[in-house]
């Protein structure tokens, strides 16, 4: 693998400012200023970014209810995406998706979604769309449905994955295993052989796993699954276990986890811990440089609360808005 | 709607007096739809789009794009039908007033009335505002101010109805305020109406059975247990006496002939009675059976009439009328059966039961029951007759007996069937199912031993009925 | 002009569109018929013949022969569109709403406004709809009740070849999501169609298909014809109706309904689903509201009573409303003291 100090920058940047702006919300929520629902990405920050490196805006991804971390690494803007948040009418949505609902389609970011298991299909027939286009010089444009171990359970996914076979659609599924759906052990609710990827594989698919907390890992795999799916291969499924670090939303007490557990995978699951630990052992960065970036993320998370804290309120005239282009 | 249609300066919001139109977007003798852009009109604030209320020509521009500004209500342009002639629309601009509320209206000097006007032009509104056609017509007649209005249609178009409230008085509001409400209880459920009647009676809703759907306990289910005022009576109460006045009922008509014969008849005919009584077990099973079989559905009373009838052409000498000092004998039995109408007592009257099968005799009782219930027995319904059958059974009543029925010749009165114990051939000891049967006589007309007969054929064919079916 | 039958208005207007637009694809379950059997593809061309022919001319990337998986095919059709594609489904009975609901009405219906306006959702999805078949309670059913409260849909109900014509051009090169509801009784129904390959009626006006200044009728789809038939037995007795066929229920012509209540003063509305919470009830609402002083008799709904739609012959005509049935609902509206 060959990466430039500053792709390795830019990567673990992406990874950061996920996090700080994960970390910030999550002592956000609890000052009572932030309505509604939320779900952190917080501990997946490896795979959202090991995969959308690869990708170009012309590539298309559909996400989850815990989408944020998509949504940054595909590359919505951190101001937009926190004015958001903070339901503010210069929001990326216009404070009418909040959290769950986050979309920038020039981006190539067809959505959050508060449906598990609703974006599979989308994701297939954005591949289809791809597939109607024809390929491209670097082959096709490809879509990636981004699902937990929860979607991977609802028969939309059954039925997306079927019909991405059927159609040789340029699909990819990304499961990631963070071992909860909601509040749910994912050894319990996941029957078959307890494993995501063999399902796929059952449908007619090439299947991938990798841990998912190392992001070289991820990147790695990402490059054969993409070079598969590009060349007209067909569709393509990939498991990446990986570490939920909060509850399932902001105020779930989690109950369900063994006492140590998350002292624990923070110690030794944390794909920045492994980041920084793979790139300076390798003497590819320093510690410096790391600390640097790490400060530079921390603004750009502050600066995003400050304008979204003194963003522009919606009217009430707004709600009637944006239902239909025309009616 | 009006063929030709004047397009003036809109007033939007109270502030706006003036406007000046930037930019017509159709040209003059253009076509347009509905919905599509007209013009562009300036105003002190904003530059506002207008869309086209309905589809037309811009037959004539009056004032063209980038001039000065015009007041409010100032003709701008005229919109009609495609293939309006232009000397339509010259006489129109020549006609046309600027409404009295508007700026324009104040804004134009009083013309000297150049000529008498032959006839006056109707009133034309000036708006740009959306509005029906029915609401258009009405506005126009009476010269009512749009301002005011603020339209209920889509996008606030004005209809009739917003039109039609604006015309209409004020009205003085007479409001009922709040009114108590009895908490509800999970397990109870009761209308409002129910809970307030049973709260104000101290009724416990726990304990009223609901009629209503789903067991609804409804304002009719409490009024069954408020309507017999509980007596307070205790042993140590002492009585008090309340008033008791009577409600003065007069006699009705029907009331007065009623009376009128009653009394004649008790006074004027010398009744006797018999008392028999029929076991029923038989027809009871039989009606159960052919109402399975053949469909019908067909009461005790109807195999009644059906065996009186049978019994009454056996015995002619009862079927009679008695008429001064003649008798008339019928050959067939035309018999009277009572029924409670919200008029009173009526007795319409099943001809020629003996000729009848229970099934026809069970139609034209259903049909005579709803005539009389609906208060439309005809004249023909309630002539005559020669015999008639009294029955009080679904109320209870074990025997009684009738007055006769001028001029017919007798009454059977019908008691409730009932179980009592009986001995049976071989000495032991069952239950069967008895009716009693009471026959009022005239002795005038017929005796004894005749009604004798009469009643022991009745009750052979009651015991025995698959004889009805003959 | 010419003479085609509605199914056919159906195919030629996806046809015309996709030979002028690339972006347009048809997707459904069937609609190519055969693949995967000895018999090939397109020997069947879709159960409504809607789309036969289109496999051989447009080639599988534009035409998408699908499991049956409706939520995979609505959810597919949401995709297609949201990456530029104006996609036709076909969901082969509108009763299959029920396994896709979720990507009709949590996705589709909801895109542009959860995304604050900035995407595009261009899809249309068309469903055979309708009783008349003895197809019973699964395959009959008219779901316009159901898809017309979801803000964000637009629904379509075409009675003619022409405005299937019309109708289904507008639907297709419109850029919300669109329902686009053919009546399965109605397909073999002929009519004059324009040839104008650019032909479009636009959405949310109604059509007045008889005249009269007494009673105000209006329905969509099957039954359309049942209130002109009424219309034109009392028009020889000297009673005149307004018959208006609605055309699309999303956007509603509200407009054109007032304005003919405010004329006659007495409404009925004939609808082919149940009366609970459906069209019939959504527009007695809307004329007591905003029409009431015009009213001379209360509005009334002729709809089918509140049960699933039976199987036998004399069940079904039982069910639906009839001739019979709508002109009672007249009299009781002229005769009303």
């Amino acid at each position: 693998m060959q990466f430039s100090r500053d792709a390795l920058k830019a990567a673990y940047t992406r990874m950061k400012v996920i996090r700080e702006f994960e970390e910030r919300l999550h002592v956000e929520i609890q000052t009572g200023e932030i309505a509604g629902f939320t779900h952190l990405y917080c501990g997946q920050e490896a795979v959202a970014v090991g995969v959308c490196e690869h990708l170009g805006a012309q590539d298309r991804i559909v996400s989850t209810h815990r989408g944020h971390g998509h949504c940054l690494a595909k590359g919505c803007d951190v101001d937009a995406m926190m004015k958001e948040i903070w339901g503010s009418r210069e929001g990326l949505c216009k404070g009418k998706g909040g959290s769950m609902h986050i979309a920038d389609a020039t981006k190539g970011m067809l959505g959050a979604n508060g449906i598990v298991g609703a974006g599979a299909p989308i994701a297939v027939g954005a591949a289809l769309a791809s597939r109607v286009d024809g390929p491209g010089p670097d082959g096709l444009n490809i879509a990636i449905a981004f699902s937990g171990d929860g979607a991977c359970n609802q028969g939309t996914t059954f039925e997306a994955m079927n019909l991405a076979v059927v159609t040789h659609a340029p699909c990819i599924f990304v499961f990631e295993n963070n071992h909860y759906s909601e509040h749910t052990g994912f050894q319990y609710a996941v029957g078959t052989a307890r494993d995501i990827a063999s399902r796929a594989e059952a449908f007619g698919m090439k299947a991938w796993r990798a841990d998912g907390t190392d992001f070289f890992a991820v990147y790695e795999t990402m490059r054969e699954v993409l070079a598969h799916v590009r060349g007209g291969g067909g569709p393509a499924a990939v498991e990446f276990d990986t570490e939920r670090f909060f509850g399932h939303f902001e105020g779930d007490p989690q109950r369900y986890r063994a006492p140590d557990e998350l002292s624990r995978i923070r110690a030794t699951r944390d794909c920045l811990t492994k980041f920084r630990a793979s790139v300076t052992s390798a003497g590819l960065l320093s510690d410096s440089d790391l600390d640097a970036l790490d400060t530079e993320a921390l603004d750009t998370i502050e600066r995003a609360v400050t304008a979204a804290r003194a963003a522009p309120r919606p009217t009430p005239e707004d709600v009637l808005s944006d239902v239909y282009i025309s009616y | 709607m009006p063929a030709i249609r004047p397009f003036c300066m809109p007033k939007w919001g109270i502030e706006m007096t003036e406007g000046v139109i930037a930019e017509w977007k159709v040209t003059e003798g253009e076509a347009f739809r509905r919905g599509d852009l007209l013009c562009l009109i300036e105003t002190a604030k904003i530059t506002n789009e207008v869309e086209a209320e309905l589809d037309a020509v811009l037959a004539r521009i009056l004032v063209p794009s980038g001039g000065d500004a015009h007041p409010v209500g100032t003709l701008l342009a005229v919109i009609a039908e495609a293939g309006t002639p232009a000397a339509d629309i010259d006489a129109f601009i020549a006609g046309f007033r600027p409404a009295e509320a508007s700026a324009a209206a104040r804004s134009t000097p009083a013309e000297a009335s150049s000529a008498a006007s032959p006839a006056p032009a109707p009133p034309r509104l000036l708006t740009n505002r959306a509005i029906s056609p029915e609401a258009l017509k009405l506005v126009e007649a009476s010269a009512l101010d749009l301002d005011p209005i603020v339209g209920s249609g889509r996008d606030g178009r004005i209809t009739l109805q917003d039109v039609q409230q604006a015309l209409r008085p004020a009205i003085a509001l007479a409001p009922a305020g709040t009114l108590p409400l009895a908490p509800e209880t999970a397990a109870v459920f009761a209308s409002p109406l129910a809970r307030r009647i049973a709260a104000s009676h101290g009724i416990d809703l726990g304990t009223v059975t609901g009629t209503g759907p789903r067991g609804r306990i409804s304002k009719a289910d409490v009024l069954r247990l408020v309507q017999p005022a509980p007596s307070a009576s205790s042993a140590t109460a002492t009585f008090t006496p309340v008033a008791n006045a009577p409600m003065v009922v007069p006699f009705d008509s029907i009331r007065k002939v009623v009376a009128q014969r009653l009394t004649r008849a008790k006074q004027e005919i010398p009744h006797f009675y018999l008392r028999t009584s029929a076991r029923l077990d038989d027809l009871l099973a039989l009606r159960k059976t052919a109402n399975l079989v053949l469909g019908t559905k067909a009461s005790i009373n109807d195999y009644l009439v059906r065996a009186c009838g049978v019994a009454l052409a056996q015995h002619p000498d009862v079927n009679v009328q008695v008429r001064d000092t003649t008798l008339h004998r019928f050959a067939h039995a035309d018999i009277a059966i009572a029924v409670a109408s919200p008029n009173g007592l009526v007795t319409p009257i099943v001809r020629q039961a003996d000729r009848r099968t229970v099934a026809q005799i069970a139609d034209a009782t259903r049909t005579l029951i709803d005539k009389a219930t609906a208060g439309r027995l005809a004249h023909g319904d309630i002539e005559g007759g020669t015999f008639s059958i009294s029955n009080l059974g679904m109320f209870g009543v074990e025997e009684f007996a009738a007055i006769i029925n001028p001029p017919q010749g007798a009454i059977l009165a019908v008691g409730a069937a009932r179980r009592v114990p009986h001995e049976r051939a071989d000495g032991t000891a069952g239950f069967e199912t008895r009716l009693n049967l009471t026959l009022s006589v005239d002795h005038r007309a017929i005796d004894g031993a005749a009604a004798a007969h009469f009643l022991k054929a009745l009750v052979g064919l009651l015991e025995a009925p698959e004889t009805l079916f003959r | 002009m010419s003479t085609m039958m509605y199914r056919d208005a159906v195919l030629s207007t996806i046809m015309e569109e996709m030979e002028r637009d690339s972006d347009v694809v048809v997707l459904g379950e069937d609609i190519v018929g055969g693949m995967g059997t000895p018999g090939g593809p397109e020997a069947i061309g879709g159960i409504w013949s809607t789309s036969t022919g289109l496999f051989g001319k447009f080639g599988a990337e534009r035409v998408i022969d699908t499991p049956i998986s409706e939520s995979a095919i609505i959810g597919a059709a949401a995709g297609l569109a949201l990456s530029g594609k104006r996609p036709v489904a076909e969901l082969m009975f509108a009763d299959f709403i029920g396994v896709s609901l979720d990507q009709i009405w949590n996705q589709m219906a909801k895109f542009r406004y959860m995304f604050g306006g900035k995407t595009r959702c261009p899809a249309v999805i068309r469903m055979a709809y309708g009783a008349g078949y003895n197809a019973a309670a699964q395959h009959s059913q008219s779901v316009h009740q159901i898809l017309t409260g979801m803000p964000g849909l637009k629904v379509v109900m075409p009675s003619t070849p022409a405005d299937v014509k019309g109708l289904l051009r507008t639907a297709i090169r419109d850029d919300d999501p669109v329902i686009f509801l053919e009546h399965k009784a109605l397909y073999a129904m002929s009519g004059e169609v324009p040839d104008d390959r650019d032909f479009m009626i636009p959405f949310g006006h109604a059509r007045l298909t008889r005249a009269g200044g007494d009673v105000t009728l209006v329905s969509s789809g099957l039954l359309l014809g049942l209130c002109e038939a009424v219309a034109d037995t009392l028009a020889a007795q000297g009673i005149g109706c307004d018959v208006i066929d609605l055309r699309t229920t999303s956007p509603l012509d509200e407009e054109t309904i007032l304005d003919s209540v405010e004329t006659t003063g007495r409404f009925v509305v004939v609808d082919e689903a149940p009366p609970r919470c459906g069209l019939g009830a959504d527009l007695c609402a809307l004329v007591a509201e905003k029409a009431f002083s015009s009213l001379k008799a209360p509005p009334q709904q002729v709809t089918p009573p509140h049960t699933p739609i039976p199987f036998a012959r004399e069940l079904e005509s039982a069910y639906l409303p009839s001739v019979e049935k709508i002109e009672a609902a007249v009299r009781r509206v002229l005769n009303w003291r």
